[in-house]
């Protein structure tokens, strides 16, 4: 199967000042990932605030455009798409925000925020759009009543389902989804997760999942991706990843995270000390400060992402000796 | 010997212009010295108007209208204003969720986390540097004689809830509230955070309040638990008895809800409907309308706490 979506060392740099005379330093937010992903598949993509996984969505989305490597939509790369063909490519790939707050105008009515998608991708006539706007809400849990309303007028979770109704207006095969049930309480978060999984199901749609909760990450992805400072330190299926993994990293991350089921706490790995600065990163391997197991050579040399076992990649010196030795 | 704090009765209520917002209606709640009391609940439920209630700090317009909250015996609510500072911050102590925003951008955090000791403990302000710096060393601050004169925006946010605990620690408090003291970390953080929070409490025998609605930091680290709903406690039981044998309709939704517990690909379970408005007429059950089993009955009868196995209380008529 040939992928929809392609990134190949996908580069993003920032310049940062440090103050007035500092000297002007390179932020780089994202350092080289490659991404595939295939029709109708879930890409769950994880890590902690500052590992540039917010930075991929919006360069995947074409909100800023990489410092280097290419990103392919169905064989055809994005710097060199005509603008018809851009025009299609922002139609056919949409994105929801994490902030149901902050990312409706609050001046705008539901029909307004649900139809300016459709009237700019000339979809329709004002009645058929109207009809669109009504079909919109029910399929994502509202009703056709609130069309007329602002979206000061609903909870967390109702504006949320508008801003899920807003990225399918256009009928798009791809959603970038950047943390979309974080901001909500738990009993809404449920309810937001089994819609999207709905619209993906009913749909055929290709998800890219971005989110820090790992219980969230297991539920959606059929793949998973773990990113630290901007690169991705391991990939493989869901149960490979989560339940195997084979970087210190993603151990760690897993172990941190507070299990209600007793049977499900294993040893606790605390990775020490905090992110370092994506200014100034590490020598070698990027997790090689905080890692339990570093080796003088981690500092060193940087591991590249390498294929472990099939279907499973990561980027680690020592993942045969730490993880691999007893299936061996 | 009474205990470390004792709430009953409580109510908070604010005065609206829409109508009186019944915040927290009728909360009973004790924690014992070295104790960890979880108080659990979805925004809007009330748990952090309890929290400010014992400190007394419950903004304008809320009010406290009815209850006692006593302190080793000693009614807070009957103390007069210069009596309760000497506590605030002093004995009882705050740990914000936000640090951010709950430390002062223009102080250093040194004389942020000196300022308590001077106050309440009259130290001279080197004094009170020394010892700051020694509280920084204890909440895992590395190099902390320098970074006693960083400002809060110089500090990562982990950094800054670490000074924040040191600041709650200052002066030697008896009981800690922490409301949603890591949902501002990420969870690598939020790991070393809690550690310290444990380790500390386990060393000093303090109560701790511990206020979130990440039930997982629950399981692990509180002994015991009270659910929230609409102002009142729906459930408390000790930890490990709520997790394995939830009652409340409520508490079962919560946690049948957690994508921990699904099957990945398949639904989660959700309850319709929203929680009641607070203004309204609050007869019967606050849950009925989002409830699986709740009857007409369930509208009309006020509903008490009752105690089905030892320590475990729950607000349920349908719960036998």
């Amino acid at each position: 199967m040939t992928p929809l979506l392609t990134a190949d060392n996908l580069v993003k740099q920032y310049p940062v000042r440090g103050g007035m005379f500092a000297e002007k330093r390179i932020l780089t937010a994202v350092a080289g990932i490659d991404l595939e992903l295939y029709p109708g598949e879930t890409l769950g993509l994880a890590g902690e605030s500052g590992c540039g996984k917010s930075t991929v969505a919006r360069l995947l989305t074409g909100l800023t455009p990489p410092t280097s490597g290419s990103i392919k939509y169905e064989g055809r790369e994005l710097a060199r798409m005509s603008k018809s063909e851009l025009a299609q490519y922002r139609k056919e790939v949409q994105m929801v925000f994490q902030d149901p707050f902050s990312s409706l105008n609050p001046r705008m009515r539901v029909a307004e925020i649900l139809g300016e998608p459709l009237e700019i991708h000339r979809i329709g006539d004002a009645a058929g759009r109207r009809d669109k706007v009504a079909e919109l809400l029910t399929r994502v849990g509202l009703s056709p009543e609130h069309m007329m309303r602002f979206p000061h007028e609903f909870s967390g979770g109702q504006r949320q389902r508008i801003g899920i109704a807003r990225a399918l207006a256009v009928s798009p095969r791809l959603i970038i989804a950047d943390e979309p049930v974080s901001a909500l309480d738990l009993s809404i978060q449920a309810q937001i997760i089994n819609l999207l999984q709905d619209v993906k199901k009913d749909l055929g749609l290709s998800f890219l999942f971005i989110t820090h909760d790992l219980s969230v990450l297991r539920h959606l992805s059929d793949r998973v991706a773990i990113m630290y400072l901007g690169r991705i330190v391991e990939t493989g299926s869901r149960d490979q990843v989560l339940d195997r993994p084979l970087h210190p990293y993603t151990e760690a991350l897993l172990s941190a995270i507070p299990s209600i089921d007793p049977g499900k706490r294993t040893r606790h790995v605390i990775a020490k000390g905090e992110l370092p600065s994506p200014v100034a990163p590490p020598s070698g391997c990027p997790f090689h400060p905080r890692c339990p197991y570093a080796q003088p050579v981690c500092s060193e040399q940087r591991p590249e992402l390498l294929e472990k076992v099939p279907g499973q990649r990561a980027a680690c010196h020592f993942s045969e000796e730490i993880f691999l030795k007893e299936t061996k | 010997m009474p205990a470390l704090l004792e709430i009953t009765g409580l109510r908070t209520e604010f005065r609206l212009k829409t109508g009186v917002l019944k915040a927290v209606r009728g909360v009973d709640l004790t924690v014992e010295p070295g104790e960890t009391l979880a108080l659990v609940g979805e925004s809007g439920c009330g748990k952090s108007i309890t929290a400010a209630s014992v400190l007394r700090l419950v903004p304008p317009p809320g009010r406290i209208v009815a209850g006692s909250i006593r302190f080793k015996g000693e009614d807070l609510l009957a103390l007069s204003e210069e009596r309760m500072r000497e506590i605030r911050g002093n004995r009882i102590a705050m740990v914000f969720q936000d640090p951010m925003t709950s430390l002062n951008p223009v102080f250093t955090v040194g004389f942020q986390v000196a300022e308590g000791l001077r106050i309440h403990r009259g130290l001279s302000a080197q004094a009170a540097e020394r010892e700051a710096v020694e509280l920084l060393t204890q909440v895992g601050i590395p190099a902390a004689k320098d970074r006693v004169k960083d400002y809060p925006h110089q500090l990562s946010g982990g950094m800054r809830q670490r000074v924040m605990i040191a600041m709650a620690l200052a002066c030697g408090p008896e009981l800690v509230i922490a409301d949603e003291p890591t949902t501002a970390l990420d969870v690598t953080i939020q790991a070393q955070i809690l550690e310290l929070l444990d380790r500390l409490m386990a060393e000093k025998r303090m109560g701790l309040i511990l206020i979130t609605h990440n039930l997982g930091i629950v399981a692990e680290r509180a002994h015991r638990t009270a659910i929230m709903y609409a102002g009142e406690i729906v459930e408390s039981a000790p930890t490990a008895e709520l997790f394995e044998n939830p009652l409340h309709p409520y508490t079962k939704g919560l946690l049948a809800s957690l994508p921990e517990f699904g099957t990945p690909g398949e639904k989660l379970a959700t309850f319709a409907g929203g929680v009641p408005d607070l203004r309204g007429d609050l007869a019967g059950c606050p849950f009925r309308e989002r409830c699986p089993i709740g009857d007409d009955a369930c509208e009309r009868e006020t509903i008490a706490m009752r105690e089905v196995a030892p320590g475990h209380l729950v607000r349920c008529r349908k719960v036998s």
